[in-house]
Protein backbone atom coordinates (compact mmCIF):
# COMPACT_ATOMS: atom_id res chain seq x y z
CA UNK A 1 0.00 0.00 0.00
CA UNK A 2 3.39 2.45 0.49
CA UNK A 3 3.18 3.20 -2.97
CA UNK A 4 -0.21 2.59 -3.82
CA UNK A 5 -1.34 6.18 -3.51
CA UNK A 6 1.42 7.49 -5.76
CA UNK A 7 0.28 4.75 -8.58
CA UNK A 8 -3.31 5.99 -8.55
CA UNK A 9 -2.86 8.80 -11.03
CA UNK A 10 -5.08 11.90 -12.12
CA UNK A 11 -8.33 10.59 -12.89
CA UNK A 12 -8.42 8.25 -9.44
CA UNK A 13 -6.69 11.20 -7.34
CA UNK A 14 -9.58 13.76 -8.60
CA UNK A 15 -12.50 11.65 -7.49
CA UNK A 16 -11.12 12.33 -3.69
CA UNK A 17 -11.32 15.74 -4.08
CA UNK A 18 -13.68 18.09 -2.02
CA UNK A 19 -13.78 14.92 0.33
CA UNK A 20 -12.79 14.86 4.34
CA UNK A 21 -10.43 12.51 4.39
CA UNK A 22 -8.38 10.55 6.74
CA UNK A 23 -4.59 9.55 6.03
CA UNK A 24 -2.16 8.11 7.54
CA UNK A 25 1.61 8.49 6.64
CA UNK A 26 4.71 7.91 7.96
CA UNK A 27 4.81 5.41 10.56
CA UNK A 28 1.78 7.02 13.29
CA UNK A 29 0.88 10.20 11.37
CA UNK A 30 -2.85 10.75 11.24
CA UNK A 31 -4.39 13.89 9.65
CA UNK A 32 -8.10 14.92 8.30
CA UNK A 33 -9.13 17.21 6.31
CA UNK A 34 -10.94 18.43 3.15
CA UNK A 35 -8.73 17.62 0.30
CA UNK A 36 -8.29 20.31 -1.95
CA UNK A 37 -5.83 18.83 -4.12
CA UNK A 38 -3.58 16.48 -5.00
CA UNK A 39 0.04 16.99 -6.50
CA UNK A 40 0.13 15.16 -9.89
CA UNK A 41 3.64 15.28 -10.05
CA UNK A 42 4.54 14.34 -5.74
CA UNK A 43 1.06 12.68 -5.25
CA UNK A 44 0.81 15.05 -1.78
CA UNK A 45 -2.08 15.59 -0.86
CA UNK A 46 -3.30 19.29 0.49
CA UNK A 47 -5.73 18.75 3.36
CA UNK A 48 -7.35 22.39 4.81
CA UNK A 49 -9.60 22.44 8.39
CA UNK A 50 -11.68 25.39 8.79
CA UNK A 51 -11.66 26.98 12.00
CA UNK A 52 -14.61 28.65 12.58
CA UNK A 53 -14.85 29.40 16.49
CA UNK A 54 -13.94 32.10 18.13
CA UNK A 55 -10.64 31.94 18.84
CA UNK A 56 -10.05 30.49 15.36
CA UNK A 57 -11.68 33.80 13.64
CA UNK A 58 -12.83 31.99 10.38
CA UNK A 59 -9.00 31.38 9.23
CA UNK A 60 -7.74 27.90 8.14
CA UNK A 61 -5.00 25.38 8.82
CA UNK A 62 -3.51 23.39 5.69
CA UNK A 63 -1.38 20.49 5.88
CA UNK A 64 -0.03 19.15 3.08
CA UNK A 65 1.48 15.32 3.62
CA UNK A 66 3.60 14.44 1.01
CA UNK A 67 2.61 11.21 -1.32
CA UNK A 68 5.72 8.93 -0.76
CA UNK A 69 4.68 8.97 3.34
CA UNK A 70 1.27 7.92 2.22
CA UNK A 71 0.04 4.78 3.53
CA UNK A 72 -3.57 4.95 3.62
CA UNK A 73 -6.28 7.45 2.47
CA UNK A 74 -9.77 7.07 3.98
CA UNK A 75 -12.50 9.15 2.56
CA UNK A 76 -15.26 10.13 5.29
CA UNK A 77 -17.60 12.45 4.16
CA UNK A 78 -18.66 14.61 0.94
CA UNK A 79 -18.02 18.40 1.09
CA UNK A 80 -21.59 20.58 0.93
CA UNK A 81 -21.53 22.99 -1.74
CA UNK A 82 -20.73 25.49 0.59
CA UNK A 83 -17.76 23.48 1.97
CA UNK A 84 -16.96 23.19 -1.90
CA UNK A 85 -17.25 26.69 -2.88
CA UNK A 86 -15.07 27.65 0.31
CA UNK A 87 -12.31 24.93 -0.17
CA UNK A 88 -11.89 25.88 -4.23
CA UNK A 89 -12.03 29.49 -3.27
CA UNK A 90 -8.96 29.61 -0.66
CA UNK A 91 -6.26 30.11 -2.98
CA UNK A 92 -7.55 31.88 -5.60
CA UNK A 93 -5.48 35.13 -6.44
CA UNK A 94 -8.13 37.84 -4.71
CA UNK A 95 -10.10 39.19 -7.17
CA UNK A 96 -10.51 43.21 -7.71
CA UNK A 97 -12.83 44.55 -5.35
CA UNK A 98 -14.87 47.57 -5.63
CA UNK A 99 -12.80 50.67 -3.15
CA UNK A 100 -15.70 51.93 -2.26
CA UNK A 101 -16.54 50.77 1.29
CA UNK B 1 9.08 9.82 -9.32
CA UNK B 2 5.94 9.10 -10.78
CA UNK B 3 5.52 8.81 -14.63
CA UNK B 4 3.64 11.50 -16.58
CA UNK B 5 0.74 9.17 -18.11
CA UNK B 6 -1.00 6.12 -17.50
CA UNK B 7 1.45 4.04 -20.03
CA UNK B 8 1.95 3.14 -23.92
CA UNK B 9 -1.23 1.33 -23.52
CA UNK B 10 -3.46 4.03 -22.17
CA UNK B 11 -6.79 4.48 -23.66
CA UNK B 12 -6.55 6.84 -26.51
CA UNK B 13 -9.82 8.60 -25.33
CA UNK B 14 -8.46 8.39 -21.59
CA UNK B 15 -6.00 10.95 -22.59
CA UNK B 16 -7.19 14.15 -22.47
CA UNK B 17 -9.36 13.44 -19.58
CA UNK B 18 -6.48 12.32 -17.59
CA UNK B 19 -4.21 15.51 -18.94
CA UNK B 20 -7.29 17.37 -18.02
CA UNK B 21 -7.23 16.22 -14.38
CA UNK B 22 -3.72 16.63 -14.09
CA UNK B 23 -3.41 20.37 -14.93
CA UNK B 24 -6.82 21.33 -12.12
CA UNK B 25 -4.92 19.12 -9.75
CA UNK B 26 -1.33 20.93 -10.25
CA UNK B 27 -2.78 24.48 -10.39
CA UNK B 28 -4.53 24.27 -7.30
CA UNK B 29 -1.09 22.46 -5.81
CA UNK B 30 0.93 25.88 -7.33
CA UNK B 31 -1.69 27.99 -6.20
CA UNK B 32 -1.20 26.56 -2.52
CA UNK B 33 2.53 26.35 -2.89
CA UNK B 34 2.12 30.07 -3.75
CA UNK B 35 0.50 31.19 -1.17
CA UNK B 36 2.96 29.03 2.08
CA UNK B 37 5.65 32.15 0.65
CA UNK B 38 6.93 33.72 3.52
CA UNK B 39 4.57 31.99 6.48
CA UNK B 40 5.60 29.89 8.74
CA UNK B 41 5.59 26.18 8.34
CA UNK B 42 5.94 23.17 10.87
CA UNK B 43 7.59 20.37 9.00
CA UNK B 44 6.56 17.09 10.57
CA UNK B 45 9.46 14.67 9.51
CA UNK B 46 10.68 10.80 10.29
CA UNK B 47 11.79 10.34 13.94
CA UNK B 48 8.88 12.14 15.27
CA UNK B 49 11.30 15.03 14.33
CA UNK B 50 9.59 18.50 14.13
CA UNK B 51 11.36 21.61 12.93
CA UNK B 52 9.58 25.30 12.07
CA UNK B 53 11.04 27.55 9.30
CA UNK B 54 9.72 30.73 7.17
CA UNK B 55 8.88 28.76 3.29
CA UNK B 56 10.70 29.92 0.47
CA UNK B 57 10.13 27.88 -2.21
CA UNK B 58 10.33 24.67 -3.66
CA UNK B 59 11.60 22.82 -7.16
CA UNK B 60 9.18 21.97 -9.65
CA UNK B 61 9.21 18.24 -8.97
CA UNK B 62 8.70 19.30 -5.08
CA UNK B 63 12.46 17.08 -4.37
CA UNK B 64 13.68 20.01 -2.29
CA UNK B 65 12.09 22.95 -0.32
CA UNK B 66 13.64 26.03 0.40
CA UNK B 67 13.43 27.32 3.73
CA UNK B 68 14.85 30.67 6.18
CA UNK B 69 15.47 30.37 9.78
CA UNK B 70 15.13 26.46 10.41
CA UNK B 71 14.83 26.01 14.13
CA UNK B 72 17.26 23.00 14.49
CA UNK B 73 17.71 21.81 18.14
CA UNK B 74 21.25 23.19 17.58
CA UNK B 75 20.53 26.16 16.75
CA UNK B 76 18.92 28.67 14.11
CA UNK B 77 19.89 27.87 10.46
CA UNK B 78 19.59 31.37 8.51
CA UNK B 79 18.93 29.67 4.64
CA UNK B 80 18.29 25.97 4.54
CA UNK B 81 17.20 22.86 1.92
CA UNK B 82 15.73 20.44 3.18
CA UNK B 83 15.28 17.12 1.24
CA UNK B 84 11.12 16.10 0.52
CA UNK B 85 12.18 12.60 1.19
CA UNK B 86 12.63 13.47 4.78
CA UNK B 87 9.55 15.01 5.11
CA UNK B 88 6.34 13.30 6.20
CA UNK B 89 4.28 16.48 5.93
CA UNK B 90 3.75 20.74 6.87
CA UNK B 91 1.38 22.48 7.85
CA UNK B 92 0.77 26.19 8.06
CA UNK B 93 -2.52 28.70 8.82
CA UNK B 94 -4.22 29.94 5.37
Amino acid sequence: MQCGWSLLGPLQWIRYINKQVKVTAGKDEEHRGWLLTVDPVSASLVLVNFHDDAVGGGRASVQVVMGHAVQEVQVLQDADQETTQRLQSSFLPPRARPLAP
Amino acid sequence: SIPTSAGSEADVEQLPKEQHARSVLRESFLRCLLSVTNKKVQFHMYERVKVEATFGASDIDVMNFQVSDLHTPIGVQKEALIRCQDVISFSFDA
